[in-house]
């Protein structure tokens, strides 16, 4: 396929969102890195859970995929300073790698849209609010 | 800067991917106290990247490195027991639990499950069928994932659509998964 090598350099995505409870460290995890890896880990304690991790490897497509929704979604504009610090309830985390940006966000559990609406980067923190749930 | 450290790790990256895994332990000790402002996370992560260049960097997750957060971080994915399917490494799609995974791209926002379905039953029964919906503005959010059961019926789907027009859109079909990293496939296979 024609500009693989174009198209699959500078990019890299991570989210991550978890807490630590009653169960252990809860949390879900996944990362897509620049030669198609993606790789997924779950984790709970809860009746002796034990921890998920699949790795498998996408096509340059699923990646192309990946960039477009990022790029359309334009979180890379978006800043993590005045979004809900991680908390007890729990943290997410989302760093993307994409061109010449580094993102690198972390915030708190966002529970609907009343927890965006009433926080101090409304219209950011919805982007990320509905990407994440892509 | 970190830079001969991340130079290293960048040739690593690229012979063998096992051996990552490997440097990301080695560089959690390492890395830390010669470059406590150049999180190493970047290193592994971008692979080749930092030949081109420094990146501008944005948020909070850049300012814990030298934290409990960004060990746990950084051994979360360490190690090497992830579960895979078997594979032969090679190029070439891979085979998912029960099918072989189509992914659509350029699918329209109007579109319904029936018209994709409708398009892509032509090469044998669709298993799974999922097309998302962008949460905000509940309009499909533009890629379909399809599920045949044989090879042949995913790769005859794939030559007949990909590339033509649903709904006045172009779409493109290929593979969705595959048996390893596409980077230098040539060149691992001298």
């Amino acid at each position: 396929m024609a500009g693989n090598g174009m198209e699959q350099d500078e990019f890299y995505l991570r989210y991550y969102v978890g807490h630590k409870g009653k169960f252990g460290h809860e949390f879900l995890e996944f990362e897509f890195r620049p030669d198609g890896k993606l790789r997924y880990a779950n984790n709970s304690n809860y009746k002796n859970d034990t921890m998920i991790r699949k790795e498998v490897f996408v096509t340059p497509a699923v990646l192309r995929e990946c960039r477009r929704i990022i790029a359309e979604s334009e979180i890379m504009k978006e800043d993590d300073n005045n979004w809900p610090e991680p908390d007890r309830v729990g943290r997410q985390e989302l760093e993307i790698v994409m061109g010449n940006e580094h993102i690198s966000f972390t915030t708190s559990k966002i529970g609907s849209l009343v927890d965006v609406q009433s926080s101090k980067d409304p219209e950011g923190l919805r982007i990320f609010y509905y990407l994440v749930q892509v | 800067m970190a830079a001969s450290a991340a130079d290293v790790e960048v040739v690593d990256f690229e012979p063998d991917d096992d051996d990552l895994m490997d440097e990301d332990g080695a560089a959690d000790v390492d890395a830390t106290p010669a470059a406590p402002s150049h999180p190493k996370l970047r290193s592994t992560i971008t692979g080749g990247d930092l030949s081109a260049g420094p990146k501008k960097t944005k948020g909070r997750g850049f300012r814990e490195e030298a934290t409990t957060v960004a060990a746990e971080r950084n051994n979360r994915f360490a190690s090497r027991d992830f579960e895979s399917l078997d594979s032969d490494g090679g190029p070439g799609p891979q085979r998912s639990i029960e099918g072989w995974i189509v992914l659509v791209t350029g699918v329209h926002e109007e579109a319904q499950e029936d018209d994709v379905h409708n398009a892509f039953r032509e090469f044998g029964q669709v298993k799974n069928l999922h097309l998302n919906l962008d949460r905000r503005t509940g309009f499909v959010k533009g890629y379909a994932l399809i599920e045949y059961e044989t090879f042949e019926e995913a790769l005859d789907a794939i030559k007949a659509l990909n590339g033509t027009e649903l709904l006045t859109q172009t779409i493109y079909v290929d593979w969705a998964f595959s048996n390893g990293p596409y980077k230098r496939r040539n060149a691992r296979r001298r």
